[in-house]
């Protein structure tokens, strides 16, 4: 044994940002989470050059992931081109030397806050989403301890009594975003904040799902055909936002989740969220010859 | 401008081995490969001083020594390397982690051949319907023990080694003997 066996070559930097101890840490707890599915995994999560909150937690899945051949997407609700997601997108690149794209049929690695995009994902892409707050029983819950008891004996009495109540005061289910939802018929997770529209999308998924928590330091997966269940009364069927009849203002695509925009007349238009989709379709509507992908919902309606 | 980093060979290895081990446990009774042949691409993947490890074969001590591991018996591992089993009973002592924590359950590690001997049947999460894997060298009663001992999610997570070929079975596969 010498020097030099005991010790690395120099660097300026280690590949990837993350030093290999971090790696190999999210890297025991990625293959734990996998193992589980739904189940919120403890790591450490390390400072990366980012505010916690920020999409921390996913950013570090990703660097754990990244090589210089993975080709990495960046979404932030949907859109490609917001600060958040071009600066991590910007980030992954400089830090892997991977290449980057915007068309979700190009991605090994998709990187998302809140969405999942409109076309199909495939088996060999992975997607990973960044999670607020990863733990579903918070409202009901707050002593994160007993949450986990909770976790662990199964016992959701409480979360389904929030939905009752919010039927009863509301006439509907008032959880718009992160719906909570049963996995692999066990856990109850929280699927980041996406939009109801996408809960289905994780159902019997072809693609990989990981969520990380960078600020609450936890992670949990859903692998690929996974059953993933809205948690719904027997008499009150699960509801995706009503979309399905909008048509983007700017592309015309039509029966995709929108982004409401507000107008002086009190009325409002609609834009496409998955951006990159609306600009393939202003793309063929010019004339150029552009690859869809199968889209999860279509004229509207989940196939 | 900064020139694009470059990966080192262990950080490209490390990376190979972690896609094989991730994409074969998310996909259990696919077969990955890793980047070369045995356990040692997948030591330098996962284990480092933060680690407790038994290792049944003792060619592959001094690595997971070098990697800063604690070796320990197996109740205390989370990384459990069996080798080649002999019999089955060194499953009855590995670690299942908890209700509260089901991480804590150990990752096994055994040394078999692959697409060939007794055929089972996978079922569960990250398989569409189900999928039939052939593999021999293992003890007898091994997969009727791992039924009776894993109560979900307490569990732990196997992978099979053959040369550089890894198929991953995770707590939640339902296993039958066919």
């Amino acid at each position: 044994m010498s020097l030099s066996t005991l010790t690395k070559d120099w660097e300026p930097m280690s590949y990837g940002f993350l030093d290999a101890s971090a790696k190999r840490e999210i890297r025991r707890k990625m293959l734990k989470a996998v193992a589980v599915p739904g189940c919120q995994m403890p790591y450490a999560s390390r400072e990366v050059p980012m505010a916690r909150g920020w999409g921390t937690g996913g950013l570090q899945v990703s660097l754990t992931l990244i090589n210089p051949k993975t080709t990495v997407k960046v979404i932030d609700q949907g859109a490609d081109d917001s600060v958040n997601a071009a600066s991590i997108r910007r980030f992954l690149s400089r830090v892997s030397g991977a290449p980057t794209t915007l068309d979700t049929l190009d991605a090994d690695l998709i990187q998302s806050r809140h969405r999942i995009p409109e076309e199909k994902l495939r088996e060999d892409q992975v997607l990973v989403l960044q999670v607020p707050n990863p733990e579903p029983l918070r409202p009901v819950q707050p002593n994160m301890s007993i949450a986990r008891q909770m976790h662990a004996d199964a016992d959701y009495g409480r979360m389904w009594l929030q939905l009752y109540e919010q039927i009863v005061r509301s006439g509907r289910v008032m959880q718009g975003a992160s719906y909570p939802s049963m996995v692999n018929g066990r856990h109850v997770m929280t699927p980041s904040p996406i939009p109801r529209w996408d809960v289905p999308k994780l159902h019997m998924a072809k693609h990989l799902t990981i969520l990380s928590a960078g600020r609450e330091k936890r992670i949990h997966a859903v692998p690929p055909y996974t059953r993933v269940e809205p948690l719904v009364f027997d008499d009150v069927p699960y509801k995706v936002e009503e979309h399905g009849d909008l048509t983007c203002f700017r592309s015309g695509a039509k029966g995709f989740f929108m982004n409401e925009i507000p107008q002086d007349d009190g009325s409002s238009t609609y834009e496409i969220s998955d951006s990159e989709y609306g600009v393939k379709t202003i793309k063929q509507a010019e004339g150029t010859e552009t690859a869809f992908g199968e889209s999860w919902y279509q004229d509207g309606e989940m196939s | 401008m900064l020139s694009a980093p470059i990966p080192s060979v262990e950080e490209t290895r490390a990376n190979q081995a972690f896609d094989a081990l991730l994409g074969s446990l998310s996909r259990p009774g696919q077969i990955r490969k890793l980047p070369g042949a045995g356990e040692a691409s997948i030591i330098e993947a996962l284990l480092d001083r933060e680690c407790r490890v038994f290792c049944a074969d003792p060619t592959l001590m001094p690595q997971v020594l070098e990697s800063g591991a604690m070796v320990a018996d197996i109740p205390e591992a989370d990384h459990v390397f069996l080798g080649t089993m002999q019999n089955a009973e060194s499953l009855l002592s590995v670690s299942q982690g908890s209700d509260l924590y089901p991480d804590d359950g150990a990752t096994v590690i055994v040394r078999t051949v692959l697409g060939a001997g007794p055929k089972v049947r996978l079922s569960g999460p990250g398989i569409q319907t189900h999928q039939d894997i052939s593999i021999s060298g293992l003890p007898n009663g091994f997969w009727q023990l791992r039924q009776d001992l894993i109560r979900y999610p307490m569990g732990f997570d196997l992978f099979f080694v053959d040369g550089d070929q890894v198929l991953g079975v995770p707590r939640s596969t339902k296993v039958e003997e066919l």
